[in-house]
């Protein structure tokens, strides 16, 4: 019976807080205001779907813009280092504990991040692209997550796919994966490739078809290199997310994969979204390094010894 | 790939109303990107080398500069420095105050340009001279590391060039027609031997009717030299100036729509104003034939008397001539599109052809591109163009090739004579944008750079490609000369 009692006030108590105003959320306004504001609702029947749209997006505030310290001492030097970083800087505390804005942004963000990797890449936007697709040994994106191993190669029936509908022997290969992170290949590719596919043009480098890969992992690009026996091997793969930015793609590549290719021997570019470099100045800039690695017959860190 | 760091030598050399001097740095680059990620190289040092000696700034007469003399002093202090032209790599040439109203001043700077080095670019203009010495002085950097609002005055001989910083940007600047060297006098004695024309204003404000070979008293000549003092300060207090003031301003006034938290001197004058000297006599003060140490002593007691702290900088009388050196040469964002045979390219006339923002569609783009270059060549056909715009409409591949459509369709008349165009972008896409343009125009000799401040009015030079082709060194200059007054 006391369990019951317990969980009723906990539904209420949840209930009023869904339907307050979203101003009142805001920590350093709560704290300051009288307790009676409280009992003067009497809409707690509302329904939680109405009440739930007056609730404040925390994910789309722009932390570095977002002053939490109530009465900075040097306004002006607090908003230039929250523009400097990322970081989660001067978001104030209550006690020694964060404020509930800023716990609630933080697992927003961490939500977003399990959303990229869960989620596969709608089907809609890869019907947008000339692709071939294809999908790793990996069956699910528990075994993904798993079997690192298996997300590096392709059953025989998907190579045999890729012989049948790509041109061997291309100059450069572009592949295309998920990776850990599917909003990265739906906020970038339609930017990132045909600047990518362009530059490569204007230095005369001819690409076969393209290919996505379902559940692929970094590995499988050599795969697809050596079954293809492609010059260089391009790979735009979603990166792991993180808290700051979900949307980040990494490109490597690499120059004639082969059995005895090592991790070393892939050059990689990081860190491509709208708020680090952008993806079509990106495609731009990773024509250049194809065109280096092309020329000097290498990638990775015999390149960079060159 | 390699090209980790890389050093250039750079040069300044600054020909002032009274004094012309040189430095010559060491400017080091390195990619301060993570070696995972696109490179971001930037100039991460500067450091002074050496330092000339201060010379009095060699004049035929009042109205010539010498030029023979200018380039021995040159010639001399690289010598004296170890160097040979062929040692620098880059660099600017500023002619100041009132040296930049004679009438050869233009073909000095940039004959002693070409004798400096291979790209030692040629620059003039107060608001140029104001921000140079701002960062020269150490002011920009103070108002970064302090987060004050930070108003460099540098006074010279001829002019007094304010500059105010906030986080290290130049966010206003003005200059004021007042030095110490507008009256000039015996050395140790206490006769006139010349009369600028703002010299001749201000002495006719303190109703002294003195003339070339008059004696002046010291009582008249703190008159003097504490009239020049409040129109200084009415420069950074307020915007209602006084009629001498107003008079004496050779650009419009600072707006002072921003609190000035600092305030600090530097120039000639500079040295006079952080000193606890007093005036005696005559003698002691025209030491260097003008009136300079009479000028900062008034200033100094004027800005106290009205309660105005004056932090002293880094930098005094060197300021103009160490932010000349150190502060002009920029490198432009680290993914560029270029033709390397074109560079480098000088004197190219900024214009900005979409100060209220982007047209809708292409066709509208080429209309307003077409009919702004045709205005900024019809006088002179030669006039290389840069071309400044902020960006595509979004950051989009699609929105990028709906620009250079719209470009390339604009642009293509002045490109067809072999011109070279230089475009500057605001945003981080100069490389698609260039390739983007190359598809829609064959041949042409096109430069597209970003992450480089323009405005209409400059000038930009552009060297030779470093750190292994990845970036160019960029100089954004003014080229005004006021003329013979």
């Amino acid at each position: 019976m006391q369990d019951e009692l317990i969980k009723e006030i906990v539904q209420a108590v949840l209930i009023r807080l869904a339907a307050g105003d979203p101003k009142d959320a805001k920590p350093i306004k709560q704290s300051a205001q009288p307790a009676s504001n409280q009992g003067e609702r009497t809409d707690l029947s509302q329904p939680r779907e109405a009440a739930g749209e007056n609730l404040e997006d925390l994910a789309a505030v722009d932390l570095q813009q977002e002053i939490m310290v109530p009465h900075p001492v040097d306004g002006a030097a607090l908003e230039y280092y929250k523009r400097s970083t990322t970081a989660r800087i001067g978001v104030w505390r209550c006690g020694p504990r964060p404020l509930t804005r800023t716990l609630l942004r933080f697992r927003a963000d961490h939500a977003t991040a399990q959303d990229s990797v869960f989620k596969d890449v709608s089907e809609d936007f890869l019907s947008r692209f000339n692709l071939v697709r294809v999908q790793t040994m990996v069956k699910d994106k528990d075994q993904y997550l798993t079997r690192p191993d298996l997300g590096r190669q392709l059953p025989e029936g998907e190579l045999e796919k890729i012989r049948r509908e790509c041109p061997p022997k291309p100059q450069v290969q572009i592949v295309i994966a998920d990776g850990l992170s599917s909003r990265a290949v739906e906020a970038n590719l339609a930017d990132i490739l045909p600047a990518l596919k362009q530059g490569l043009a204007s230095y005369r480098l001819a690409t076969g078809r393209d290919i996505f890969v379902k559940f692929g992992r970094v590995g499988v690009m050599d795969v697809i290199g050596m079954t293809l026996a492609a010059e260089v091997v391009v790979l735009l793969v979603g990166e792991r997310p993180g808290l700051g930015t979900s949307e980040s793609m990494s490109a490597y590549m690499i120059y004639k994969p082969g059995p005895e290719t090592v991790v070393a021997d892939h050059t990689v570019v990081s860190n491509i979204h709208k708020g680090g470099t952008p993806p079509a100045e990106a495609g731009a800039h990773l024509a250049t390094v194809v065109k280096c690695i092309y020329d000097a017959k290498a990638s990775g860190v015999k390149l960079a010894q060159q | 790939m390699g090209h980790h760091t890389e050093v250039i030598t750079s040069v300044g050399i600054d020909i002032g109303t009274t004094t012309t001097q040189l430095v010559i740095s060491r400017l080091t680059m390195a990619n301060r990107a993570a070696a995972t990620a696109v490179p971001r190289i930037e100039i991460v040092a500067k450091e002074v080398l050496y330092k000339s000696r201060i010379y009095f700034t060699p004049l035929l007469d009042h109205q010539h500069i010498d030029a023979e003399a200018i380039a021995r002093i040159v010639a001399g202090e690289y010598q004296a420095a170890g160097l040979t032209m062929g040692d620098i790599d880059t660099g600017a040439v500023i002619i100041t105050g009132e040296t930049a109203k004679k009438e050869n001043a233009r073909a000095i700077v940039e004959a002693l340009a070409d004798l400096a080095g291979d790209f030692v670019v040629a620059t003039a203009g107060p608001n140029l001279e104001s921000i140079l010495a701002g960062k020269g002085s150490g002011a920009a950097a103070f108002s970064q590391a302090q987060h004050r609002v930070t108003a460099n005055i540098d006074i010279g001989g001829g002019t007094s060039n304010f500059a105010v910083f906030k986080d290290g940007r130049a966010i206003d600047t003005a200059c004021l027609n007042i030095g110490g060297r507008l009256v000039e006098l015996e050395r140790h004695g206490d006769r006139i031997t010349y009369i600028s024309e703002p010299g001749r204003v201000v002495l006719r404000e303190c109703g002294l009717t003195l003339g070339v070979g008059d004696r002046i008293s010291l009582p008249q000549l703190k008159l003097l030299a504490q009239a020049m003092a409040r129109c200084v300060l009415e420069a950074v207090t307020t915007r209602n100036l006084s009629n001498l003031a107003r008079e004496l301003l050779m650009t419009p006034p600072l707006r002072l729509d921003y609190p000035i938290q600092t305030v600090m001197v530097s120039g000639g004058v500079a040295d006079h104003i952080y000193s606890s000297e007093q005036p005696v006599a005559l003698s002691g003060i025209s030491t260097f034939g003008d009136m300079g140490p009479a000028l900062g002593w008034a200033i100094r007691d004027t800005f106290r008397a009205a309660g105005v702290e004056l932090t002293m900088p880094r930098e005094t009388i060197r300021a103009t001539v160490i932010g000349a050196g150190t502060q002009s040469v920029n490198v432009s964002g680290s993914t560029i599109y270029l033709r390397d045979h074109t560079l480098p390219v000088r004197n190219c006339m900024v214009i900005t052809p979409f100060p209220d923002g982007l047209p809708d569609n292409p066709g509208d783009i080429a209309d307003v591109v077409q009919q702004a270059v045709f205005r900024a060549t019809s006088g002179n056909i030669d006039q290389p163009i840069a071309l400044a715009l902020d960006g595509p409409r979004t950051p989009s591949f699609a929105d990028i090739e709906h620009l250079a459509t719209g470009l390339a369709a604009g642009l293509a008349g002045y490109l067809r004579e072999g011109k070279p165009l230089v475009i500057v972008v605001a945003q981080d896409c100069a490389k698609v944008l260039g390739q983007c343009l190359e598809t829609r125009l064959a041949r042409a000799e096109l430069i597209c750079i970003d992450q480089i401040r323009v405005d209409e009015g400059d000038y930009i030079d552009i060297g030779k490609p470093l750190m292994g082709g990845r970036v160019v060194p960029v100089v954004v200059k003014t080229l005004v000369f006021p003329g013979p007054s």
